[in-house]
């Protein structure tokens, strides 16, 4: 038996002005858990203004390569549901907010995608129904986000470890030369 | 913020016998955070999952901040410098000398039990917050504030966890009810009054953990019982030996502390 919790995209807004991005990934039992989860292992620092946890199953891919050898869709226009529209557009770069497109299925949506955002010409487009989708409460916002802004951390390079460990060994050597002098 | 010109002001206005209260009060309200800190901290490395690893770390820095935070305001009230005082009472002081709730101080157990402890503490440190935040004192209110925002969360995680895990498997459930029986007798000391209160609480400083208690008793009991556990009916100890609580401690304590202090104490002038 799979004793693996499911996993959930975990998608962050840094500030007011920047896109969602695709932040990483947990695993967790239900939604509400995966939000939980998203906000202890990813916000904490930097800081964030939403949050938005996608199980991973649900999120429909497709690469420039894919899309050149995928059949034509059908294009029935019958219950629509908007969904998401993300990209990647290099190897390095999070995935990212493009924008939201009405679709009978994933497969019209990216082509209903690459129509509505002609300019735009990700490596990878990913889409997902929004109602799939769980959004941090903008209420609750304070208690998820606030630790970043108020804990002060030191930075790592702020330990400053490995010149002192060598300093402390060339102090050794140093010594050890001296003993047997 | 209207009223900041007047907080140099408080120090001068506040009597001096409270000020010393409070200065008690406060310690024994950061031993508690810190006590806790430091066995949620024991989870590092030892959550049953990755995220709930983190998850607890950031719990343990969260309530040693806390921690912090009152160390340095009581520091501030008996004129010591507050970038000294907290280690001194953290790192120097005896196990006997410490106020913490044993509550608090109780092994981290299985996962069952440091959830379930967790919320029991997130609840009743909701409620305290609210009160102090509305505290006379503002420099006491300001900080109660700025905490409680933390807490708020911490409250979420913790009543999620405990859901979960009473109605997800036999065992779980199981694990909790037992946690729940363990526990419970410990948590009737969170209605025992704080070094000083009584003073302070009459000027409209402090809140009454009494009557804390009995609204944190109505909220927890209808949570755990909405999750179909069962409450104990027994409450030891006995209201009456109360008072003097927090300066008995378990037989847990003695390790704890050793654990906490041994490497300050291999050179106390030592510069971090």
């Amino acid at each position: 038996m799979d004793t693996q919790w499911p996993r959930y995209m975990v998608f962050q807004q840094e500030g007011p002005d920047q896109p969602m991005v695709h932040n990483g990934t947990v695993h967790a039992p239900d939604a509400e858990l995966a939000m939980l989860n998203a906000r202890d292992v990813f916000v904490r620092r930097p800081e964030a203004v939403q949050l938005w946890v996608v199980l991973a199953d649900v999120i429909f891919t497709q690469t420039q390569e894919e899309l050149e050898k995928a059949e034509p869709v059908d294009q029935s226009t019958s219950q629509l549901v908007d969904y998401y529209v993300f990209g990647k557009f290099t190897q390095q770069a999070q995935c990212r907010h493009i924008g939201q497109v009405q679709a009978s299925s994933p497969q019209v949506a990216v082509a209903a995608a690459i129509a509505t955002f002609a300019d735009k010409q990700p490596l990878w487009w990913w889409v997902f129904p929004a109602s799939t989708v769980l959004k941090n409460e903008s209420s609750e916002s304070d208690p998820m986000f606030s630790a970043a802004r108020y804990k002060t951390f030191k930075d790592q390079a702020e330990y400053p470890v490995i010149t002192m460990m060598r300093e402390l060994r060339a102090k050794a050597n140093h010594k050890d030369t001296e003993n047997t002098k | 913020m209207p009223f900041l010109p007047f907080v140099p002001l408080w120090r001068e206005v506040m009597e001096r016998t409270h000020q010393y209260a409070l200065s008690g009060y406060l310690i024994a309200l950061a031993d508690d955070e810190l006590i806790l800190g430091h066995r949620d901290s024991e989870w590092t490395g030892h959550a049953p999952i990755l995220e709930e690893d983190i998850a607890f770390a950031n719990l343990a820095l969260d309530e040693i901040g806390h921690a912090k935070l009152w160390y340095e305001l009581a520091a501030d009230l008996l004129g010591e410098d507050k970038t000294i005082y907290p280690d001194k009472l953290v790192y120097f002081r005896d196990a006997a000398q410490f106020r913490n709730i044993q509550l608090a101080e109780l092994p981290k157990g299985d996962w069952a039990f440091s959830t379930l402890r967790q919320y029991l503490f997130d609840a009743f440190e909701a409620l305290r917050l609210e009160a102090l935040s509305q505290s006379s004192y503002t420099p006491l209110a300001e900080i109660a504030t700025r905490i409680r925002t933390e807490e708020l969360y911490h409250l979420r995680h913790s009543q999620a966890w405990v859901l979960r895990l009473v109605l997800g498997t036999e065992e779980s459930g199981r694990r909790m009810q037992a946690a729940l029986d363990a526990l419970w007798p410990y948590a009737r000391a969170l209605a025992a009054p704080l070094p000083g209160e009584a003073d302070l609480h009459a000027a409209g400083i402090v809140p009454s953990s009494a009557a804390l208690f009995e609204h944190w008793s109505s909220e927890a009991i209808a949570f755990l019982q909405s999750a179909n556990l069962s409450i104990p009916s027994s409450f030891i100890p006995h209201p009456s030996s109360l008072v003097d609580s927090r300066r008995v401690h378990s037989e847990y304590f003695p390790a704890l502390i050793q654990d906490l202090q041994a490497v300050a104490r291999l050179d106390p002038e030592a510069q971090w």
